[in-house]
């Protein structure tokens, strides 16, 4: 119900300015509330950053889809659920320090830096990265951070981070960036073809220990028990 | 027509030469099943030449010299123009792109017309010959089949020489020279014009062949956008287009564990047609612990000392360095790419201490099914490298034989082992489940068959957050081994999945899942109710078999609503893209065949004597023979142990001997009887054939590969033969009651060629290959029982 009027309200402040906030909002309510993302940082971000200045001209119209899309060089900018969900995994919030491998079109660095103003993001990519720099810098979120670069080695003169998250994911995590983890902090990483990631994976450091947990978007019901 | 045997052998070279280049050239820039989609379509030109002479006949037979000479240069223009076109950005398309950018579908589309020219041209000519000189079709069909049969081997051989876009040069060139030689003595001038033309072309692309551009999907292509990273060292091999890549970015350590704190060194990485093949890690005979110790690959070491390895696709020698590491005293590296063990041998000798000279290292260049049927040793250890790729390979494999994976060859494995020796599969963890479910399934079928009872005192498995690893041993394990085991996971952050003693609460310790599912699957496949599992799930997971041997093929057409409930339309595809574009391709060959095989019927009539049975039987023969063909090309890819030497054989083999007989059909009268009696023998020998190929092969597989080349041609010579025969013979039937139907004949047969290339890969996952002989011999007893409807074979 909160999350909801919320929405609304965000909504309707922009409604004047931004011809795609109707789709945006559709967006929100049927493809991100609907399948279960409550967390109102998360929904109002996802409600504010205009996803369709992070696709190609080309893909403009298919911005708000419930799919990934192509952004050049291979690479893709993830389905908007996938989006929110890894951001509520995060627990992102004011004052957090964030990291993210793989800066890609920006549009999570967008969504992060609607929450929090510490953000830090890597991009190995050059095209990539100066042309997300580009946009983030036009967009107004001057407070995100990115350096190209190999994300292996993290950022550590800003480490520790709250929280790390790799949207280019690799076989490996890099040692680097469990130890650039704070303690308590959270690891976010989706696996996963590029136009269809079937599962994220949680990271968590408490101390020493260090734990995984997988978080399946998708749930199968295989087959049915024998009675 | 002048020199119409000579011209007619060259342009089958070049055809069939570039058929084979195309398939090279898209297994680079795409993917293979995309090469094949590409390709079938555009093999229908030769469909499409039937129906052009068809409607065009009297014109065209008028002009036949001039017209053949001039669609032979034509073929070779459109040859060498295909190169830089294909990679021009109007003509270029990304296979994962179709689905999302209508202009990619527009491009695809382009692709087919611009690669279909050369064989409309190329068949064209072909057709009008046959057509104008029925009388001699034996000859000329003898000319056609042994130029096809030449034009294989030869570019197979070239392909390890030269790059493939200098084999576009080569096949362009015989095209032309094939014009030149049957140019007419009359109104020769337009057709020098052209064939300068045609030179000119050659020669500008030739100066400076353009670079293929891979999709941007390829590893190789993302491997090379970090700055720095560049391509080092670029070789043709018989098995593909060899690369080494050398990044300050490039790593290799497969779901490494989190306790890890040193740094992953950067590595040179080998990709082979586009596609990453392994990658080249540092490694010292000094060395007392390796970075794979710190993957589950490592549990077989963490519980034994394994003294006798075999390594199984061995790729560029890591699993064999961890072996040795670990102190084995043999290890048996096989490894069927030649270009990648004269790699590990030489240039990179000095990064991985000459690893493959190493004294206790022997290296087998053979398929791994192939060395495991003629190994006679024991060993401690067989270790299968990780399947499946991280986050998944989308089915991109699926008809791809992978006999390693069979249940045959894991029951040669089990056989090859030691009293205490060990089998060690790994696999990637995918989402949804498929690979660790269909690997499981496979080991538990295999020892029930072998006569293990109790399987959970022989199977245990190991997960990471990645990646899963089972090892299967021949004796039980041991209290000692599996508290091994758990020491293994505890210090490397795992969690066992599977233990003789394991309890629920410790398979999920450090690495948690989201649900049980996975722990569900492989405590049924381990049953006895495993049946529920392998009938119910969403995928495929039934083990592979040497009968189907594809263990990357996990689609089920029943499931396909569900799955795309779940992921929606748009996504689903790309769960298992490889088999669902091998039956798009065949639907859309079925329509566009359709279309070319009815409509020459508005110009030579819908009704009319023969006609059933010109479709029947060409249509027969034409998919009756690709039948034949990809069946023995697999059959042999085991015998051999390297794909490419089947593909020569059979290819070789089959055609030059059915050229052989298309050459002695001329001593046949074509009568209904002798039509029917050829076609009968053929059913008669691939009956036979469906039933004792394998074993017979199996038997002879150990002998030099000399002997067994020649085994290999008495068994694909009679055959062949037999099957030269029904075509020429079938022209001259009908060529002798109506001549109008030739060019229609001609047509269907090219189509069925092409359709029955597709129907037969699908029959194939569907039911195997002893079924596909048996639907190949129907098709040969369809062409034969089509003359025994009298209204179809009697005399006029």
């Amino acid at each position: 119900m909160i999350s909801s009027l919320i929405i609304l309200l965000v909504a309707l402040v922009q409604t004047q300015t931004d011809p795609f906030h109707r789709e945006r909002d559709l967006m929100v309510r049927t493809q991100i509330i609907a399948r279960g993302v409550r967390d109102t940082t998360t929904l109002r971000a996802m409600q504010t950053v205009p996803r369709h200045q992070f696709v190609p001209a080309d893909q403009k119209r298919s911005a708000y889809d419930d799919s990934p899309l192509p952004i050049g060089y291979g690479q893709t900018i993830s389905q908007p659920y996938i989006v929110a969900y890894m951001t509520e995994l995060l627990r992102p919030s004011p004052g957090k320090r964030i990291l993210e491998i793989g800066t890609g079109s920006g549009y999570q660095a967008a969504v992060l830096a609607e929450i929090t103003d510490s953000i830090y993001t890597i991009e190995i990519i050059p095209q990539l990265g100066n042309a997300a720099a580009q946009r983030l810098k036009e967009l107004g979120y001057r407070h995100a951070s990115i350096k190209i670069g190999d994300g292996y080695y993290g950022w550590e003169e800003h480490a520790p981070f709250d929280a790390i998250i790799v949207t280019a994911a690799a076989e490996f995590i890099p040692p680097p960036l469990i130890s650039q983890l704070k303690d308590g902090g959270r690891m976010v990483i989706p696996v996963g073809s590029p136009f269809l990631v079937q599962q994220l994976m949680l990271v968590e450091k408490r101390g020493n220990q260090i734990s995984t947990r997988s978080v399946m978007t998708v749930r199968f019901v295989p087959f049915t028990r024998a009675k | 027509m002048k020199r119409l045997h000579p011209s007619l052998l060259l342009i089958s070279i070049s055809i069939l030469a570039y058929q084979i280049i195309l398939m090279y050239t898209f297994s680079i820039t795409q993917w293979y099943h995309f090469a094949s989609m590409v390709i079938s379509i555009a093999l229908l030109g030769f469909g499409a030449s039937g129906t052009v002479i068809a409607l065009a006949r009297t014109w065209l037979l008028k002009h036949g010299e001039f017209v053949c000479s001039l669609s032979m240069v034509c073929s070779g223009i459109m040859m060498m123009l295909a190169l830089p076109l294909m990679q021009a950005d109007l003509f270029r398309f990304d296979s994962h792109l179709v689905l999302f950018e209508p202009h990619h579908v527009l491009s695809l589309v382009l692709t087919y017309l611009l690669l279909f020219t050369p064989f409309f041209f190329g068949a064209l000519s072909i057709g009008l010959i046959f057509v104008k000189e029925v009388k001699q079709i034996g000859s000329l069909y003898f000319a056609n089949l042994i130029g096809s049969g030449i034009g294989g081997v030869f570019t197979v051989g070239l392909s390890s020489l030269l790059f493939v876009q200098q084999l576009f040069v080569v096949s362009a060139s015989v095209a032309i020279v094939a014009g030149l030689l049957s140019m007419p003595r009359q109104n020769k001038r337009p057709i020098i014009v052209v064939v300068v033309l045609g030179l000119g072309v050659i020669g500008v692309i030739g100066v400076k062949l353009p670079p293929l551009q891979l999709s941007q999907y390829k590893s190789l292509s993302k491997s090379l956008l970090p700055p720095q990273s560049k391509i080092v060292s670029s070789e043709p091999t018989s098995h593909g287009l060899l690369q080494v890549v050398s990044s300050p970015t490039l790593r290799y350590a497969p779901g490494l564990s989190l306790s890890y704190q040193k740094e992953v060194p950067r590595q040179e990485t080998v990709f082979n047609n586009g596609d990453r093949y392994g990658a080249i890690i540092a490694w010292s005979r000094r060395d007392t612990n390796h970075l794979l110790d710190f993957t589950t690959l490592a549990l077989p070491y963490a519980i034994r000392q394994p003294a006798r390895v075999l390594d199984l696709f061995a790729a560029t020698g890591i699993s064999t360095a961890h072996a040795l590491t670990h102190g084995a005293r043999s290890v048996t590296a096989v490894e069927p790419h030649t270009g990648v063990i004269d790699l590990i041998r030489h240039e990179c000798a000095p990064l991985t201490d000459s690893l493959f000279h190493h004294p206790l290292v022997t290296v087998s260049n053979l398929d791994p099914r192939t060395h495991l049927m003629k190994d006679t040793s024991h060993y401690d250890l067989i270790q299968l490298p990780l399947i499946d790729a991280f986050g998944g390979t989308m089915g991109l494999f699926a008809l791809k034989e992978q006999y390693g994976m069979t249940k045959e060859a894991m029951r040669e494995m089990w056989n090859r082992l030691n009293a205490e020796g060990m089998i060690s599969i790994s696999t990637w963890m995918d989402f949804p489940l498929r690979n660790p479910i269909k690997a499981l399934a496979t080991i538990a079928e295999v020892l029930e068959e072998e006569g293990i009872v109790e399987l959970s005192n022989h199977i245990m498995a190991v997960r990471s957050w990645g990646t899963v690893t089972f090892v299967v041993s021949r004796s039980r394990f041991n209290p000692d081994e599996i508290a091994a085991a758990r020491e293994f996971c505890s210090s490397m952050l795992f969690d066992p999945a599977l233990l003789p003693d394991i309890a629920t609460r410790e398979r999920v310790l450090h690495n948690a899942m989201t649900d049980d599912t996975f722990f569900i699957l492989i405590d049924f496949i381990l049953s006895g109710h495993r049946e529920i599992v392998l009938d119910r799930y969403d995928f495929d997971i039934r083990p592979a078999t040497d009968e189907r041997p594809f263990f990357s093929q996990f689609l089920r057409w029943r499931t396909i609503p569900h799955l795309r409930e779940v992921y929606g339309d748009q996504a689903f595809p790309f769960l298992e893209i490889g088999y669902l574009v091998v039956v798009v391709t065949a639907l859309q060959l079925l329509v566009i065949s359709f279309l070319l095989i009815v409509l020459p019927l508005l110009k030579i009539g819908w009704r009319g004597r023969h006609k059933g049975w010109t479709l029947f039987y060409f249509g027969a023969l034409g998919a009756g023979f690709m039948f034949v063909e990809i069946v023995l090309i697999n059959r042999f890819t085991l015998y051999f142990g390297q794909p490419i030497h089947a593909a020569a054989a059979v290819l070789s083999g089959l055609l030059v001997c059915a050229g052989i007989g298309s050459y002695a059909s001329a001593r046949f009268a074509p009568t209904p009887k002798n039509l029917r009696t050829t076609t009968l023998v053929v059913v008669a020998l691939l009956l036979a054939y469906a039933f004792f190929l394998m074993p017979f092969l199996e038997a002879t597989l150990s002998l030099p590969f000399g002997l067994k080349i020649l085994t290999a041609l008495a068994f694909i010579a009679p055959l062949g033969f037999v099957m030269g025969i029904p075509f020429p013979l079938g022209l001259r039937f009908l060529g002798g009651r109506s001549e109008a139907q030739l060019p229609w004949a001609w047509g269907i047969n090219g189509c069925l060629s092409v359709v029955g290339t597709a129907l037969a890969l699908i029959a194939a996952v569907e039911l195997g290959f002893v079924l596909v002989t048996i639907i190949a011999a129907g098709l040969y007893g369809l062409a034969s029982l089509s003359n025994t409807i009298p209204r179809w074979s009697r005399q006029p």
